[in-house]
């Protein structure tokens, strides 16, 4: 009975925390390819968008320009795709490990340049946001939570696959071997 | 005859008095300039004004010329005297162009230095004297730095008497140097004639170092004009940058950026 409730509220911590990782995806896609100004949303305003997005990714100055634009074009439209994917819970353990990468890599690179001591944007959020501690606690906050969500996501599927093997029906004995 | 030898005396003492006072108070007051009401709008920030063209002569000061030398000491007092000047032109372009680029940035701030070096000077070079950009500066000297502020009054200095430009790249390209001893004045000096140079050091009167506004200093209310500005944004950092396309304002950026991945945002625009 215990094992049930605390199963339970397990799965609900889960479901929690795939639903803000997919909620913080989805909006970071969204800031990132908006109108950067007041303008409505078109092809055009969405290139803009990414090259401002380009000049952040820039600024951490850690990658040549082939691969800045490499990064800028590819990033939102997978955190789009990403968010999504959380979104529907299919395959959690794929899609929160992949969470936990990618939000890895980019606190890492965030950590980075603070220590190095750039005065620079975060770019998280699209423009205006100062890379500082606040911005360090919050992302740092979003990777443990991605770690939990995904050792979470195992140990289910884990507990999981007894309980199928226990639930399937018997396969009848061959006559004769009685 | 002897009823007009005295009358005589005393109206030429009493000219060489008045004379001595004139130059008396052109020595201690000359150099303090009428106070220029400056207003910024509260609603929306606005770039200095500017001349069309930086080639073209900087017709929006109101100056005027100082006369030739002559042997005259009250000629070059009065000359002095009367030398009146604007609000500084602290910008390089047309203002014509489509896309406008506000930077704030400290001269004494490295990632500054980097971003003129790196992407403006290219910029300036390039987009700017085709007429594409149009590049205004607004000092923001952070506290932080000691000699930043009193770099950006020499700056304003200069920008009052149209060479904005030869000071902006002297500040720049000698910034390791002058912000390890303070001593700005060396490449002030260095980019500008000695006639330019006195009419910079002239306003320099009463501009002792200090990172912080003073009320000696007439140039300080053009800094804290700009910062007024940048505080609206907000700006966090320096360098921020913010970019008007076609009167569309858009997001502030920050940090170093290469001219490459500039101009390709700049070419995503238009």
């Amino acid at each position: 009975m215990n094992q049930k409730v605390s199963m339970s509220g397990g799965r609900v911590l889960l479901i929690l925390g795939r639903l803000v990782l997919a909620g913080v995806f989805l909006f970071a896609a969204y800031a990132k390819l908006k109108p950067q100004g007041p303008m409505p949303w078109s092809p055009a305003s969405v290139r803009t968008s990414l090259a401002m997005f380009a000049m952040q990714v820039d600024s951490y100055q850690l990658l040549p320009e082939s691969a800045v634009n490499l990064v800028a074009h590819l990033l939102p439209p997978f955190e789009l795709f990403l968010g999504l994917w959380l979104l529907t819970g299919i395959a959690l353990r794929f899609s929160s490990l992949i969470t936990v990468l990618l939000l890895g890599g980019f606190f890492t690179v965030m950590v980075h340049s603070y220590m190095a001591g750039l005065e620079i944007n975060c770019g998280c959020f699209g423009p205006g946001e100062k890379l500082g501690p606040w911005t360090l606690l919050r992302d740092g906050s979003l990777l443990a939570v991605a770690i939990a969500v995904t050792i979470g996501s195992f140990l289910i599927r884990r507990n999981q696959v007894p309980q199928q093997i226990a639930a399937s029906p018997a396969a009848p004995i061959p006559e004769g071997t009685r | 005859m002897t009823q007009q030898t005295p009358w005589r005396r005393v109206l030429v003492g009493a000219a060489v008095a008045a004379l001595g006072i004139l130059i008396v108070r052109i020595a201690f007051h000359g150099s303090s300039l009428p106070q220029i009401q400056v207003t910024a709008s509260a609603s929306t920030p606005t770039p200095t004004p500017a001349p069309p063209d930086p080639v073209a002569p900087a017709s929006a000061l109101a100056e005027v010329q100082p006369q030739a030398a002559t042997k005259s000491a009250s000629a070059h007092a009065k000359a002095a005297a009367v030398e009146t000047l604007g609000p500084p032109i602290k910008t390089i372009g047309s203002k014509d162009a489509p896309i406008m680029m506000e930077v704030f940035s400290d001269y004494q701030c490295p990632a500054c230095g980097s971003l003129f070096e790196l992407t403006l000077r290219p910029m300036i070079n390039d987009y700017v004297a085709a007429g594409k950009v149009y590049l205004v500066h607004h000092d923001f000297p952070l506290p932080m730095h000691p000699y930043g502020y009193q770099a950006a009054r020499w700056e304003t200095a200069a920008a009052r008497i149209g060479k904005f430009q030869e000071i902006d790249a002297a500040l720049y390209d000698n910034q390791k140097f002058w912000s390890a001893d303070g001593n700005i004045e060396k490449y002030v000096a260095g980019a500008l004639s000695a006639a330019d140079f006195r009419r910079v050091q002239k306003q320099m009167v009463g501009c002792a170092l200090e990172t912080k506004p003073s009320q000696g200093c007439a140039l300080d209310v053009f800094i804290e004009q700009d910062k007024a500005l940048g505080n609206q944004i907000p700006v966090k950092q320096t360098p921020t940058y913010v970019f008007t396309n076609r009167g569309q304002r858009l997001a502030p950026g920050a940090g170093p950026v290469a001219w490459p991945i500039l101009k390709q945002f700049f070419d995503s625009l238009n």
